[in-house]
């Protein structure tokens, strides 16, 4: 009886013991992936920031502009990449729209994003675009991967299409919540107009015939939870500017945006609780199961062995002979 | 050599239970109605 018992232990601890690595290795970056339906938004807000009036052409401070920026997920458009992709694939659309403090439009930016649903890498379909200009995006954007690492990332910027290193600053405590802080500053940098401009006799092509140029610095900041990559907190200080060409008369530049951009208190919060319930999943498959197997394994193993021991200890009969009756002459 | 079975079972098992799991994944989900905003939203 021992020794059934020990062996059934000893196939448990077999069991555990391959769980844990099987776990951690195999079904992690299987598992744990950003699902292709994902909605999500976030409300940021510049207080106090200087604002063009494309009226007059002057900048002037306007007590707020907000931002509301939302990611849809094409369930459609990922199922249809797939197919080609060989891999699990995201594609968020996603729309950044500026409006003052009266609520009139500032601007709007549509985004396709796609990638790759567990490591975040980004992938090249047709559709990949930045206010409808086609874009082949390198690094990532608005996640990190899932176990973020202490180190620089390479991040796109979607206002200048460019891809800059974000660096790794240190680690903090957000509300509860030990984060990465990452911050990456994009230099005075030409950008395209957006197509849809606040005021509608004034076009990208318009403003574009008069030489004036469009020009853009940022400084980005990312407070990021390195377990599921997703930022808790983000803030961007913000300048825009329109130089030279004959629409700013004698004038060598005029601001188009200068502001402080922070995301707004209740988002932060919905944020982080979001954040600390969708880490739990990723720790399951990254620490408590695999460790949790582990030493269930070794338990099991362990008392596998005591048993099969006693079974054996000298003196004690031998479990067949003692048990095994010996065979009766069959009598015809 | 029923401690080699009693192992290799534990472990066919365990190799049976993950392929599985992942090989079934989650399901995909449907594209949210949810239009992309351009009003700002009172609450998250």
């Amino acid at each position: 009886m021992r020794r059934k018992a020990s062996l059934v232990l000893l196939a448990f601890a077999v069991f555990c013991a391959a769980m844990s690595p099987l776990m951690r290795w195999y079904a992690f970056p299987r598992l744990a992936k950003i699902p292709p339906s994902q909605y999500q938004e976030a409300v940021l807000e510049a207080k106090n920031p200087t604002l063009i009036d494309y009226g007059t052409m002057k900048a002037k401070k306007v007590p707020m502009v907000t931002i509301v920026q939302t990611l849809k997920g094409n369930v459609e458009a990922s199922e249809k990449i797939e197919k080609s992709a060989d891999r699990d694939v995201v594609v968020w659309d996603a729309l950044s729209y500026v409006q003052d403090a009266e609520g009139k439009m500032v601007s709007k930016i549509p985004e396709r994003y796609i990638f790759d649903a567990h490591s975040q890498e980004p992938v090249h379909a047709t559709g990949e675009m930045v206010d409808g200009d086609p874009v082949k995006r390198e690094g990532i954007e608005f996640k990190w991967p899932f176990l973020t690492e202490k180190r620089d990332y390479e991040y796109f910027d979607a206002q200048a299409r460019i891809t800059r290193p974000i660096h790794y600053k240190g680690t903090q405590d957000f509300r509860g919540v030990k984060v990465y802080y990452f911050e990456q500053t994009i230099p005075w940098t030409k950008v395209p107009f957006p197509r849809t401009m606040p005021v509608k006799d004034i076009t990208p092509e318009s403003l574009a015939k008069t030489g004036t140029t469009r020009w853009y610095t940022t400084i980005r900041k990312f407070w990021v939870d390195p377990t599921t990559g997703a930022p808790v907190y983000g803030e961007e200080i913000q300048r825009n500017e329109l130089r030279g060409g004959t629409l700013l008369g004698d004038r060598d530049k005029v601001t188009v945006f200068a502001g402080h951009v922070k995301m707004r208190e209740d988002y932060i919060q919905s944020t982080v609780d979001l954040v600390k319930s969708q880490r739990v999943l990723v720790l399951l498959l990254t620490s408590y199961l695999p460790w949790g197997f582990l030493v269930l394994g070794a338990l099991l193993l362990a008392l596998s062995l005591w048993l099969e021991a006693r079974s054996r200890r000298p003196g004690d009969p031998a479990p067949s002979a003692a048990k095994d009756p010996e065979p009766e002459p069959v009598k015809a | 050599m029923r401690a080699l079975i009693a192992a290799a079972t534990g472990l066919a098992v365990a190799l049976a239970l993950v392929l599985t799991i992942t090989a079934v994944g989650a399901p995909s989900g449907e594209t949210s109605p949810k239009p992309l905003l351009t009003t700002v939203p009172k609450h998250p």
